[in-house]
């Protein structure tokens, strides 16, 4: 069979012009969301504009993290890796979602050394550990526990919730599997899983490299949900 | 502790006005009250001109007009910000420091659109802690007391534990550097390195090779940071330098074309692209730069009338006299009533008339820029000069052209790069090698005049030796060659007879002179630095004294 050369279409690089486009005019509604905010401070405290907050930055996350993934694909995509306070890197996460979270009525805690400090690419860190946290605070029912730590040669973020833990079928799936898993219950796709996934690979030091574990060993209550995030 | 910002003046530059309202709330939240708002460059610049700022938070998309980075660039080229000012980038990017942090001039930091008040505080918070550590080596810096501002730097990586360490190694070696210090500078870097894989510690160890001399391992360990890094653009920018340096000007354009294709933005690196392509004769690739970088300058500081001429000058070799005349018009438009612009026209067009048979318009065009060059005197930049030679040739004032030649060449003998310029302006007229016998002549004088310098030194006749580079220098005010060797005897007559004020004064003139005339920062650097020590010597006898 024979190929016409125009029927050649780069579907990923229209993706993800279409994607950009996307995001774009989603950074208007937002605007018009902050504008609507600061003209009506009635709408500003209500949960359902919270809400509708929450959403539209759930979505540009998504596809600021499809816009990574296709540059890292191309290979337009370079982590820059520097020493960071990891206290740092906890603030900046809990700054981001702290309103978010008190909407629910989660409390999120967080524990970490004062002089621990971490070879990363903090703003992508932050944005991973938020998405995981964005995941968690589905599930949780009162608390989430952030933390880091240290551990043998790497720094480990943990990300645990007092809910009902992952489904065991989801546990026993391989890596890769795990990553991509579409819940239609939730509506997940698991693109954030498979982000955070890439993401670890990305920061090496030597032969090591970054990765994460699920599990259901929470501290927080029995079966719960734990996240961590390993980076060497 | 809660950050307040009673004290703080801040800048607000953003063009969407809820979005500035909403930023304000957050900072009055703070106790702000000192809070000027710009909504374009513009206003943000002339706002920095009448207030030092503390805090300068920017949004990069400003529509029209400057952007982020362009007010950026231009705060920082003129001095407008404090030394512990503290420049925060709002974009709406989610990756900006790769998208953003290709340039030359970084933020202190990016913060992506939207963010919650909290998050504003917390990097307020963190930034002014960390300007505070380093408020006295950022004071030393701007003050050009590199040595104090070395002495800082290691007392703080005494006594700062892990806090900030990294940093201050690499603020450290990259003062190193500066002074010449490689040893120093290498030995942080590789101690990094042992640690594990920094791109900016390896692009260190780049950079020490390429300064001593070592082209085949800068050439190798640069490579292999773009292999590693291929999107760290400071990479391919020294990359470049060091084919340069090893004269393959065919490979440094290669590579500095390779990083404008992935970021273009850079306008810098686009004019280092036009000119290297323009020397190898690749008109193509020089032109499509040159126009880059006139479409890029509309709104940044570094626009000059050397843009235009440039591209001008490649519309004239390549037979398109119409578009070259157009060229010098914009020019004339961008720069109005800029004597430099009209002197690039003005000598410009008396070859491009007189090419196309105007013999009337090229004659004009010569007497403005006789008028205009005499004008200027001595502020006619180098490389204009020898334009201005090429149009007095053409039109048979040869005199004058060697006249301007003559002192060109003096000034300017150890530059091989611009003496090869000169030669190649012979040639186009088919003057090969008319200034080859006063191009000899020079350099066997300034040879000569090293020489009895050095002897002299070593004699220890070092008053003869201070008279002897005098006269030089007055007869070649601009050779940096000769200011340099005397700014090495006069720092060493001050060390063994001791200084004085009168003596320090000279040595400081010499200094600005040397820094004006354009030497590489790492030759300068040392002399700074034992300059530095003088001073803080003659401060302690001086107020012992007291």
């Amino acid at each position: 069979m024979t190929e016409k050369p125009d029927s050649k279409i780069d579907f990923p690089a229209i993706l993800a012009s279409s994607v950009h486009d996307i995001k774009n005019s989603l950074g208007a509604i937002r605007a018009l969301i902050a504008e609507l905010a600061t003209q009506h401070q009635e709408l500003a405290g209500k949960n359902d504009f919270i809400q509708l907050e929450y959403e539209a930055n759930r979505m540009n996350n998504s596809l600021m993290q499809l816009l990574i993934l296709y540059k890292i694909d191309r290979k337009r995509f370079q982590i820059s890796i520097d020493e960071h306070s990891t206290l740092d890197i906890l603030n900046e996460i809990v700054a981001q979602q702290a309103d978010l979270l008190a909407l629910n009525n989660i409390q999120l805690e967080t524990a970490c050394p004062e002089d621990l400090y971490c070879f990363c690419d903090a703003a992508l860190i932050c944005n991973a550990i938020g998405t995981i946290l964005n995941n968690a605070q589905r599930y949780a029912h009162k608390r989430i526990l952030l933390s880091a730590y240290r551990q043998d040669e790497y720094v480990a973020f943990s990300i645990e919730d007092d809910g009902e833990g992952y489904p065991e079928a989801f546990l026993n799936m391989p890596p890769r599997a795990k990553n991509m898993q579409i819940d239609y219950h939730t509506g997940s796709t698991g693109l954030g899983l498979y982000f955070v996934a890439i993401i670890a690979e990305m920061h090496g030091n030597g032969h090591k490299k970054g990765l994460i574990l699920n599990d259901n060993h929470s501290s927080l209550n029995v079966g719960g949900a734990r996240f961590i995030l390993f980076l060497p | 502790m809660k950050l307040k910002l009673k004290t703080k003046k801040i800048l607000l530059i953003e063009d969407y006005a809820v979005m500035r309202k909403t930023i304000r709330e957050m900072l009055y939240a703070l106790e702000a009250h000192a809070i000027v708002e710009a909504e374009n460059g513009t206003a943000a610049i002339t706002a920095m001109g009448k207030t030092r700022f503390n805090i300068v938070l920017c949004d990069y998309n400003l529509g029209p007009g400057k952007n982020g980075l362009q007010i950026l660039e231009e705060a920082r080229f003129r001095k407008l910000l404090p030394f512990n000012a503290i420049f925060i980038m709002v974009t709406a990017e989610q990756d900006p420091g790769m998208v953003l942090g290709a340039m030359e001039n970084k933020p202190d930091d990016y913060l992506t659109k939207p963010f919650t008040a909290q998050q504003l505080y917390s990097r307020l918070e963190r930034h002014i802690q960390r300007k505070k550590v380093l408020a006295n080596i950022e004071r030393e810096l701007e003050r050009g007391n590199l040595a104090l501002a070395i002495f800082y730097c290691d007392k703080l990586l005494q006594t700062n534990g892990k806090k900030m360490r990294t940093q201050l190694m690499k603020l450290r070696a990259e003062l190193a550097i500066t002074v010449s210090d490689f040893s120093a500078a290498k030995t942080i870097y590789e101690e990094i390195l042992e640690q594990r894989e920094i791109n900016w510690a390896r692009l260190g160890l780049g950079k020490i090779f390429l300064l001593q001399g070592e082209i085949p391992d800068a050439t190798q360990t640069f490579q292999n940071v773009i292999a590693e890094n291929p999107m760290m653009m400071e990479a391919y920018d020294w990359l470049a330098r060091t084919y340069e340096a090893a004269d393959e000007s065919a490979d440094a354009q290669e590579i500095l074309h390779a990083a404008v294709d992935l970021s273009p933005q850079a306008i810098l690196r686009q004019k280092h692209l036009a000119v290297i392509a323009e020397r190898n004769g690749n008109t193509d690739v020089a032109k499509n730069a040159y126009e880059t970088v006139i479409k890029l300058g509309k709104n940044s500081v570094f626009k000059a009338p050397a843009d235009f001429s440039g591209l001008a000058k490649i519309h004239h070799k390549t037979g398109t006299e119409i578009e070259a005349l157009k060229v010098l018009d914009n020019m004339r438009q961008a720069f109005p009533n800029d004597p430099e612009a009209e002197l690039r026209s003005a000598t410009l067009e008396t070859e491009i008339y007189l090419k196309i048979n105007e013999k009337e318009l090229s004659e004009q065009a010569y007497r403005r820029a006789f008028e205009l060059h005499t004008k200027m005197a001595n502020l006619v930049p180098k490389d204009l000069n020898i334009d201005m030679a090429k149009a007095c040739y053409i039109n048979d004032d040869a005199d004058k052209a060697d006249a301007i030649l003559n002192n060109l060449v003096k000034n300017n003998i150890d530059d091989d790069e611009f003496i090869a310029e000169i030669k190649a302006m012979h040639q186009s007229l088919g003057m090969d090698n008319h200034a080859d016998s006063l191009i000899k002549k020079t350099r066997q004088t300034l040879v000569d005049i090293n020489n009895r310098g050095v002897s002299l030194f070593k004699q220890g006749d070092l008053q003869q030796a201070i008279n002897l580079l005098e006269k030089a220098i007055e007869k070649m005010p601009d050779n940096k060659t000769i200011i340099l060797n005397m700014l090495k005897i006069l720092l060493h007559d001050s060390k063994a007879n001791g200084s004085s004020l009168k003596k320090l004064a000279q040595i400081q003139h010499y200094i600005d002179r040397a820094v004006k005339l354009g030497s590489a920062r790492e030759k300068i650097g040392n002399i700074r630095m034992e300059f530095n020590k003088l001073l803080l010597n003659h401060n302690a006898k001086t107020s012992a004294h007291d």
